[in-house]
């Protein structure tokens, strides 16, 4: 009341007269507020129900009193004043309204704080889910822990909680209360005509169904009477977008669910649909995390699987390099000291990228190995390869372009065969480029039965073998490096020793990609003889 | 890339519009496919608005070939430019397909 007190203060220092407001209690009517002057309470039958500004003589001096409009019972009395009565109850009409907006404010004021009191228990409950959602990643930990308290609050004693699966079209049970095991319920096609659950999902407005209405086998496990169903939605800028139900049923009191308890469990629902986002965002982020991770030890592992350039020393100088374009790739090399001075030099490109590639190519990287030491004769070598790989590569569809070189420097030449590799020469000490063309399809395509070709091998000659991923990296624009630029560094780099012209190709090729990304994996193997 | 398909008494020929690469050769491999569940055996595939074609392309190119000659057809390319007829020689897959140097010549080989 220090609000009407301070009124009444300042309108007893300005009008030089007492005022006192009185108040209906609980059982009496009682002085609420006083200021200066003396006005005696006064009797019971002077306080009127409607607002006409009462009078009455004392022995102080006549006093006014009337009725303040609004919800609270209250009456101003003042005085005393003079016999001509006429000013002060024009005081009156001033002051009345004052004290009623003041009394006004404070009933409302009064009736928040009543009302916040009542809903304690279900913004306490709000609260808790916030908690409950905030500190845990998996929802199922969460959804039980949220579904009893819903239910404790509204006081149902049976619920269920379905999460939308929009890859099979059905709302499944993440978690239900007080259903027995033998009656889990089954998941709910979202188009069910006759479930509630189903139909307020499609809505994605609340329903609340009494006992008897609307009964459907699917919600028999957690259904008990009526029924209060809520959609779970997440809210976005473009709308809602529905993730799943939250069904509550078998009141305990026997009363009906109200509008209350649905707004309280609509905003449940909210608070589940976020959760339910974060946590599938959280969980595509870690998936993401994990491939990423997964695909750095592969790409690892995959350059751990090429050999050293320096197993064919001292035979032959060779170095060799594979960038993928998408961490794990498909591009590899092979290199063997085969006896008696002679080297077998081995290139190849799955016809794909990434994981599938990979294990093509370690799956011939292994089997390559054991081949090549049992025999000189590159086509036995590749048929050989093409026995290990030919049903992953059929029932892959992908095929495998290779290039396997023997050089033997003893007998002065250079034994191959092709499977579909375009980019494989021999650059003459004089800097002439001579193609090892194809001798076959590539693996995977052809028919059966490979073969083999050969050639001179002089003194300063030097092999050279790359991937269409080298000469078909493109510029900004779009635009092929292409094969003769290789080439042309080749031939000019060709006296210096190969781990230098490996840098200058590959300098080459960034210079021509600029900042844009390889499409397609990149590997170069340039080898000399001793 | 796009396709188009034109009918030339029994042969079908696809038209290639653009790159034939990783990303869209399954849209060219369905497209064939169906024409050969509805009864197509003779197969054109028309380059001359293709201007490049990836190892995954050249992979459903054999791939579709292989799935004819078992139903008795057969798969023919026309209209390779000179990238794309030189990338065939060095890789010898010219030696797995018959192609002509025009639609015309093509449509007569059948």
């Amino acid at each position: 009341m220090s609000d009407v007190a301070r009124v009444l203060d300042a309108f007893s220092e300005v009008y030089g007269c007492g005022a006192v407001l009185w108040l209906r209690g609980a059982e009496a009517i009682e002085v609420a507020a006083t200021s200066g002057g003396d006005v005696t309470p006064p009797m019971i039958e002077l306080l009127g129900d409607d607002e006409t500004v009462r009078s009455r003589d004392t022995a102080l001096g006549r006093q006014l009193v009337a009725r303040i409009p609004g919800r609270t019972h209250a009456w101003l009395g003042i005085g005393p004043v003079a016999d001509d009565d006429a000013e002060p109850r024009r005081w009156m009409r001033v002051l009345v309204p004052v004290l009623s907006q003041v009394l006004q404010s404070q009933w409302e004021a009064s009736r928040a704080a009543d009302e916040l009191a009542e809903r304690y228990e279900e913004i306490n409950l709000l609260y808790s889910i916030s908690e409950i959602l905030g500190r845990t990643v998996t929802l199922e930990e969460a959804t039980r822990t949220i579904l009893l308290e819903v239910a404790e609050t509204v006081g149902a004693e049976y619920g269920a909680l379905f999460v939308h699966d929009a890859s099979s079209g059905l709302l499944r049970p993440v978690t239900t209360l007080r259903v027995a095991g033998a009656l889990v319920p089954l998941a709910i096609p979202t188009d069910d005509p006759l479930s509630v659950t189903a139909r307020v999902f499609r809505t994605r407005h609340a329903l609340l169904v009494n006992a008897g209405v609307l009964e459907s086998d699917l919600e028999a496990p957690f259904r008990q009477g009526a029924m209060l169903t809520v959609p779970i939605v997440w809210t976005t800028p473009e709308g809602g977008i529905p993730l799943g139900v939250v069904c509550l049923s078998g009141r305990r009191s026997g009363a009906s669910f109200t509008a209350g308890d649905e707004k309280l469990v609509a905003a449940v629902g909210s608070q589940i649909g976020t959760a339910i986002q974060n946590a599938r965002l959280v969980r595509a982020t870690l998936d993401q995390e994990r491939l990423a991770s997964e695909m750095r030890l592969a790409h690892d592992l995959q350059l751990r699987l090429l050999p050293d350039s320096r197993v064919v020393a001292p035979d032959a100088i060779c170095a060799a390099r594979v960038e993928a374009a998408d961490g794990v790739g498909g591009d590899f090399y092979h290199l063997f000291r085969l006896g008696d001075r002679r080297t077998g030099v081995l290139i190849g490109d799955v016809s794909s990228h990434g994981y599938r590639a990979a294990l093509i190519m370690a799956l011939v990287m292994s089997a390559a190995a054991i081949h090549a030491q049992t025999t000189a004769d590159p086509a036995e070598t590749v048929q050989a390869l093409l026995a290990t790989v030919e049903e992953e590569l059929r029932e892959t569809e992908m095929f495998l372009s290779l290039c396997y070189v023997v050089i033997d420097p003893v007998a002065g030449t250079v034994r191959w065969t092709n499977t579909g590799h375009p980019h494989a020469f021999v650059i003459s000490a004089g800097g002439e480029a001579t193609r090892l063309a194809a001798t076959d399809p590539p693996l995977g395509l052809g028919p059966e039965g490979l073969h083999g070709d050969s050639r001179p091998w002089s003194a300063g000659d030097l092999l050279v073998m790359f991937t269409d991923g080298v000469s078909d990296a493109r510029d900004a624009r779009g635009a092929a490096l292409g094969e003769p630029r290789v080439l042309d560094v080749l031939r000019a780099r060709r006296r210096e020793l190969p781990s230098r012209i490996v840098d200058g190709v590959f300098a080459l090729v960034e210079g021509h990609m600029g900042r844009m990304r390889p499409h397609d994996d990149q590997a170069v193997v340039v080898l000399r003889t001793a | 890339m796009s396709l188009q398909v034109i009918k030339h008494g029994d042969v079908v020929v696809v038209e290639v519009d653009g790159q034939l690469i990783v990303g869209n050769r399954q849209e060219l491999k369905q497209r064939v496919l169906d024409e050969a569940e509805a009864g197509a055996r003779k197969v054109l595939i028309d380059f001359a608005k293709a201007g490049y074609i990836d190892s995954s392309g050249l992979g459903v190119l054999v791939s579709l070939a292989k799935r004819l000659r078992e139903l008795g057809g057969d798969l023919r390319l026309a209209n390779l430019n000179d990238d794309l007829q030189t990338l065939f020689e060095l890789t010898k897959l010219d030696s797995l397909f018959q192609i002509a140097d025009t639609r015309e010549r093509a449509l007569e080989s059948f």
